[in-house]
């Protein structure tokens, strides 16, 4: 465990120092955002569509996408700038190496969503029924579990000739039912009435999460090797 | 080496047999799950205080729930309706009052009810209503509402006593009226079986793979996989086949089963084109397996969705286990020759396609070997 904190703050401080994701992030979050303002214009000001709708769908969408490319580039930056093979010879566990590596990407991927989740209550002048708390809570959770099978996948597709568009293609489907539908329907439940109604759905992405999570660790060695 | 070539030989040999075997019972000798009641026209003309009996077999089950438990039998009021329009259903359902321009409502007090599934929860006069079982309803014509549209489809049961027909806490059901089309089940629930085993056997050779790194888990593998795809195939096109004319549409994008099956062969399709977009065969193998050891968290997903109501909400009928009294005998002996055969061909297809993985191995072999020695 202390080898895996010390290579998220590693990975902290790199990016402190470059914020290069960070920014990359910042911007491609706030473009999502503005993206659904633009083409929910109309609809929003028409008041056809129910902003609570709105936001849980739209927040989910941007946080998937926004985590996509932060882990993404997590595992291309360690390619490009061949510090890959470092971390593989550091005299750690690999599963370490996983663990620390979910870790940094959760900070940013967390850090990420608070922003969508404020831009999106600034550009629709939407106060979330008074339950950000409920919504970050979720986003946080949902973050967790995007994060530990996102960090394995994009172990994966680090390996192979078309990385960038593999890792939507492999992940996408594995966490539309694992995250984003009962996220989304934990979030609008939230905003309607509360955290409460939602146990079922926290328990099944808490439950993914540990699944995922058991996997990354076992099989994470494999993926790293050579 | 030449066992095994006789060995699947034999095995296609069989399977083609079981599944030419399969195609004579499903159509000669397994039963149109019939509804008793010929024609919409007889309950139509049937007077009030008339006996009826109308029995079906249950293909949709509308409630919020995803399954029905009929509390009590003698609050229970049988109404027919135009099930096709899921559509209008719904608007007529979240009104909570049936539209008359569009519904044709004729409830009949219920004095007995058979067949379902006994709840084992509920009450002890409970029944547990699923897609798939055989629903038995007995009972006198109390009243008649006649709406301008006929187009009788359907049939619905409901907790509420008395004349007016709402949907209360049992919910509608639809039975089964279009039975010939029925019969892509006995194609429909092997295939699915087909690809369920075919994506289990990925697991089990990809976690060989990663434990002995041995090529011929690899091959196993992903010639699984391969397979398992076009069983998903058969099985996601031949659905929505059967619920065009049972559902009235094609696809139901609230039904669990359907988008979790249909996520299933997304993720398996994503497992053969990560293959495709690495050129190192070590690393190809390497990193494939731990993708087939991700990738099968979507099979108990798709499989027990229909199961995990209400969380998942489901009209897909169940078959395994909870339905099988929903199943006559000749139909359970189609059923059960017919999962026979996709499980040979399954055995036959992945056997061959393994032989051509380790042919093309070999010549990879050889190509290296040739380019070696000039």
């Amino acid at each position: 465990m202390r080898a895996a904190l010390t290579i998220a703050a590693k990975d902290l401080r790199v990016e402190l120092r470059s914020k290069e994701m960070l920014s990359a992030m910042f911007l491609f979050s706030l473009l999502i955002v503005l993206a659904f303002r633009f083409a929910f214009s109309s609809a929003v000001s028409a008041g056809t569509v129910g902003l609570t709708e709105l936001a849980a769908s739209a927040l989910w969408i941007c946080f998937s996408f926004a985590a996509i490319l932060g882990m993404y580039t997590s595992f291309a930056k360690e390619k490009d700038r061949e510090t890959l093979e470092g971390l593989m010879l550091a005299p750690v566990d690999r599963s370490e190496l996983y663990l620390g590596k979910v870790l940094s990407t959760l900070v940013t991927v967390f850090f990420v969503d608070l922003l969508s989740i404020t831009f999106f209550g600034l550009f629709f002048s939407f106060d979330y029924s008074g339950q950000v708390l409920a919504v970050v809570s979720l986003a946080l959770l949902g973050s967790v579990t995007l994060v530990l099978v996102g960090t394995l996948v994009a172990a994966i597709s680090v390996n192979t000739r078309a990385q960038e568009v593999l890792l939507p293609i492999l992940l996408i489907p594995l966490i539309a039912f694992s995250v984003i539908v009962p996220s989304v329907t934990a979030t609008k439940n939230a905003m309607a009435s509360g955290i409460g109604d939602s146990i079922q759905q926290i328990e099944s992405i808490a439950a993914f999460a540990a699944i995922f999570a058991v996997i990354g660790y076992l099989t994470f060695d494999f993926v790293l090797e050579g | 080496m030449m066992n095994m070539k006789r060995l699947g030989t034999i095995l296609l040999v069989v399977s083609v047999v079981l599944i030419l075997v399969t195609v004579y019972l499903a159509i000669f000798f397994a039963p149109l799950p019939q509804t008793s009641v010929e024609s919409a026209d007889q309950i139509m003309s049937a007077e009030v205080g008339a006996r009826l009996h109308v029995a079906g077999f249950v293909s949709v089950v509308y409630s919020r729930g995803g399954n029905a438990v009929l509390d009590s039998p003698e609050h229970v009021v049988f109404s027919i309706a135009d099930f096709r329009d899921y559509g209008r259903f719904l608007q007529a359902n979240n009104s909570n009052n049936l539209d008359q321009q569009w519904w044709t409502v004729r409830p009949i007090d219920v004095d007995s009810i058979s067949g379902g599934l006994r709840s084992s929860t509920g009450p002890s006069v409970g029944y547990k209503i699923i897609p798939g079982a055989n629903l038995s309803v007995e009972g006198v014509v109390s009243s008649q509402h006649i709406a301008p549209n006929s187009n009788v489809t359907g049939f619905s049961l409901d907790s509420n006593s008395g004349n007016d027909i709402t949907f209360g806490p049992v919910g509608a059901f639809g039975i089964m009226t279009a039975p010939v089309a029925q019969k892509i089940f006995y194609f429909h629930m092997p295939s699915a079986w087909a690809c369920y085993l075919s994506f289990g056997v990925t697991l089990v050779g990809s976690a060989l793979f990663l434990k002995t790194r041995d090529q011929k888990y690899d091959r196993v593998a992903f010639s699984s996989a391969e397979i398992g795809i076009v069983f998903a195939t058969i099985a996601i096109t031949t659905g929505p086949v059967w619920a065009k004319q049972e559902w009235g549409v094609y696809w139901r994008w609230d039904d669990m089963k359907l988008v979790t099956t249909f996520v299933l062969w997304l993720v398996y399709i994503g497992y053969l084109t990560l293959r495709a977009a690495i050129a190192e065969p070590s690393t190809k193998a390497r990193v494939s397996a731990v993708y087939g050891i991700l990738s099968f968290i979507t099979v108990p997903m798709s499989l027990l969705s229909s199961r995990i109501a209400p969380l998942l909400q489901s009209s897909h009928p169940q078959v395994i286990a909870s339905s099988s009294g929903g199943l006559s005998p000749q139909a359970g002996l189609t059923v059960g020759i017919a999962v026979a055969a996709f499980t040979f061909l399954f055995i036959t297809m992945l056997i061959k396609r393994v032989e051509i993985a380790e042919a093309e191995d070999e010549l990879e072999e050889l190509k290296r070997r040739i380019g070696e020695e000039e």
